[in-house]
């Protein structure tokens, strides 16, 4: 009942206007208050050690940063001339060109409003350019933009893997297969589509292309390697490896793309190199953009962190008042297999992913439902990739999925229009989600493939 | 809110700029010092014993900080599908209580954070459960100034301070009130900041505390590519 009546009031006061952490928050320490004999002195303690002392999230404000430099340093140009010299040439190649481009993106980012934004902004334009209706275009980018959380590295996974206890590096091992494949379901979708409709395709401009554009794109791609493989080499713990991918994005940003920082010149001026400007090794440092991107980073780790701090200490109600084993027990006594139970973690989070900054809503319903799947045998690695997943459809299900709201706003449509246009490829995802719930192995033969079988605790 | 930016006095830019920088080189040196750690274990097998520690509570530092800027600049996450379809004057009615519960959620978390810290730096906690209705008398376990961090050793330039809070004693590590110190100040920052931010509401200078959503302003800078039609 009481767990009825905090829930609620989070909820309530989220609608009417409050921040998503304060409304945690706030109704988190009313009830440590009224409930039990905890001091507002320890809620200050567990917001400060919401930072200090869980190491794995210390990942996110660096992969924040990698990706940041990364967006700013022109990445995202790149990709996408990269994708076109690759996929341009069949019939929706544009559209197709711009879901494995979501896709690199997604690699290199672990947010899916950034690319959204980062990939969207431009392939949207160019997509009418040649042809293709604002709605067709804004359907496949809301689609793929998704990706973006499923795709390693992905702050949500680094969330969900602190707040179980699992490994963050299999979370994203597991992410990799189901980000391929419903990179490749979006894509013969298109195709398919394409081929019946008679879409625009664009030239084949030779393997000469493919070749430099892959790689001019290849130093951010790079990325990708420094990342997974630097983690599973064992070469360094993840949060290290997002630290390095930082300092390596601003490397690259500032002294090969060279499209931030002391080299870069406006407009289409050839930026410099930096042997004419070989002070540009000192300056970059203290350069306006290089403070500027960290700020930003900063920015958002602040606001994410935030949210995550406070879910925390609603977690810890949760745990005080027992309330994952009073569900779990319920559960249970009703008789619900496993399959009863995971479709339930999908109404919950479908539900939840329409109003919630994913990362929060992790925080709050895994510890709910882990101890459950645990009880009925779900692996966890398993149980984490659905709850991406879900969280990805929660972004793009109208009314209020917060995907249709980035779409619309960088295709310059109306929320309704933005999600009347991505229900055909939403169907796709749906069925790519009920494929990635029933069948684990699609999850789980990576990871146990490289890191050997999972060992549960319970 | 550019257009707010533009308005301000040379004080105001001054204090955005401070606040902007402090976040800028507190990610950055937590970013440096977790590379270095990298680089000094596998180039020299060695490493700062005392990196990861200082990258956490700078990590804290980080957030308890920045949140009070984000506050200022309406940076921080919420749902708007409600208000946004009520009416304008039920709207401000909406923001105004929000307004307020955020305010009270700011000052609850000032008393836990200054009760938390006080003893840390040898004053006393406030009493009461929820609001500070005195100071606590000061009693021989109150005096915790000798509580030091695990790893990060005291650097001399700062050892004027043992004298004050530490009878003369060395420090071998700094002690904990300096990195708790960011819980009150980051806490009434908040709440001066929630206070603002309520009279921005009730002035109509204002009409709510949040986006909905990371990438708002990110959005705002590319949307010029596709408006037309």
């Amino acid at each position: 009942m009481e767990v009825a009546i905090l829930f609620g009031m989070v909820i309530g006061l989220m609608l009417i206007g409050v921040p998503i952490a304060v409304s945690l928050g706030f109704s988190s320490i009313l009830f440590l208050l009224v409930l039990s004999d905890t001091s507002l002195a320890s809620v200050a303690q567990s917001l400060f050690q919401a930072m200090a002392g869980h190491y794995t999230l210390l990942a996110i404000p660096f992969f924040i940063l990698a990706s940041s430099f990364m967006s700013t340093g022109g990445v995202a140009r790149r990709i996408i001339r990269f994708s076109i010299a690759l996929v341009g040439h069949l019939h929706g190649g544009l559209a197709i060109a711009g879901v494995f481009a979501c896709m690199l993106f997604a690699a290199l980012s672990g947010s899916s409003p950034a690319t959204v934004v980062a990939i969207g902004s431009i392939v949207i334009a160019g997509m009418r350019e040649v042809g293709y209706t604002k709605d067709f275009a804004a359907g496949v980018i809301a689609n793929a933009g998704t990706l973006g959380i499923l795709i390693p590295p992905s702050i949500v996974m680094v969330v969900y893997a602190s707040a179980t206890d699992v490994s963050v590096g299999r979370m994203f091992l597991a992410g990799v297969i189901p980000g391929l494949m419903a990179g490749t379901m979006l894509m013969v979708t298109i195709y398919t589509i394409a081929r019946i409709k008679n879409m625009p395709k664009g030239e084949w401009k030779g393997w000469g292309e493919v070749m430099s554009a892959g790689r001019d794109a290849g130093w951010g791609l790079f990325l990708i390697i420094i990342i997974l493989g630097g983690i599973y080499g064992g070469i360094f713990t993840p949060t290290e490896a997002a630290a390095v991918a930082a300092v390596y994005a601003f490397f690259i940003a500032n002294f090969v793309y060279r499209d931030m920082g002391p080299l870069a010149r406006g407009g289409e001026a050839q930026n410099l190199s930096i042997l004419r400007k070989p002070i540009a090794l000192v300056t970059a440092f203290f350069h306006k953009d290089t403070k500027d991107t960290l700020f930003e980073a900063g920015k958002l780790t602040i606001t994410l962190m935030f949210i995550i701090a406070n879910a925390l200490i609603l977690k810890h109600v949760l745990t005080d008042e027992q309330v994952p084993q009073t569900v779990a027990a319920a559960m249970l006594d009703a008789g619900f297999g496993a399959v009863m139970f995971l479709v339930i973690v999908n109404v919950i989070l479908l539900i939840g992913g329409q109003f919630m900054e994913p990362s929060g809503l992790i925080v709050i319903v895994a510890p709910l439902v882990f101890p459950i799947a645990i009880e009925l045998g779900i692996d966890p690695i398993h149980l984490g990739i659905i709850m991406v997943v879900n969280m990805e459809i929660g972004m793009i299900t109208p009314p209020v999925g917060l995907n249709l709201f980035v779409t619309s706003g960088v295709a310059g449509m109306s929320m309704m229009r933005v999600a009347k246009a991505s229900l055909p490829f939403l169907a796709v995802l749906f069925v790519f989600l009920i494929m990635v719930t029933y069948i684990p192995i699609l999850s789980t033969w990576l990871p146990t493939t490289f890191m050997g079988p999972e060992i549960i605790t319970k | 809110m550019s257009a707010q930016d533009e308005t301000l006095s040379v004080a105001g830019r001054f204090i955005n700029e401070l606040e902007e920088t402090a976040i800028a080189i507190i990610l950055g040196a937590m970013t440096i010092i977790t590379f270095i750690n990298v680089v000094l274990r596998y180039g020299f097998n060695t490493g700062l014993i005392w990196g990861l520690e200082a990258t956490s509570i700078l990590f804290a530092w980080l957030v308890l900080f920045g949140i009070s800027y984000a506050v200022k600049k309406t940076a921080h996450l919420g749902v708007d599908a409600v208000i946004n379809v009520v009416p304008p004057s039920a709207r401000r009615a909406l923001g105004i209580i929000a307004a307020l519960v955020c305010v009270i959620y700011a000052f609850l978390l000032l008393k836990g954070a200054w009760d938390y810290w006080a003893n840390f730096a040898n004053l006393p906690q406030t009493t009461g459960r929820w609001f500070p209705t005195g100071l606590e008398e000061m009693k021989r376990t109150s005096f915790r100034s000798w509580y030091e961090v695990v790893d990060i050793p005291m650097p001399e330039w700062l050892r004027w301070i043992e004298p004050l809070m530490n009878e003369g004693e060395e420090y071998e590590k700094i002690p904990r009130f300096i990195p708790y110190f960011i819980l009150p100040l980051g806490m009434l920052l908040l709440l001066v900041r929630f206070v603002q931010a309520t009279t921005r509401l009730i002035r109509g200078q204002q009409d709510s505390l949040i986006v909905s959503h990371e990438a708002e302003d990110a959005v705002e800078d590319v949307a010029h590519l596709n408006r037309e039609d």
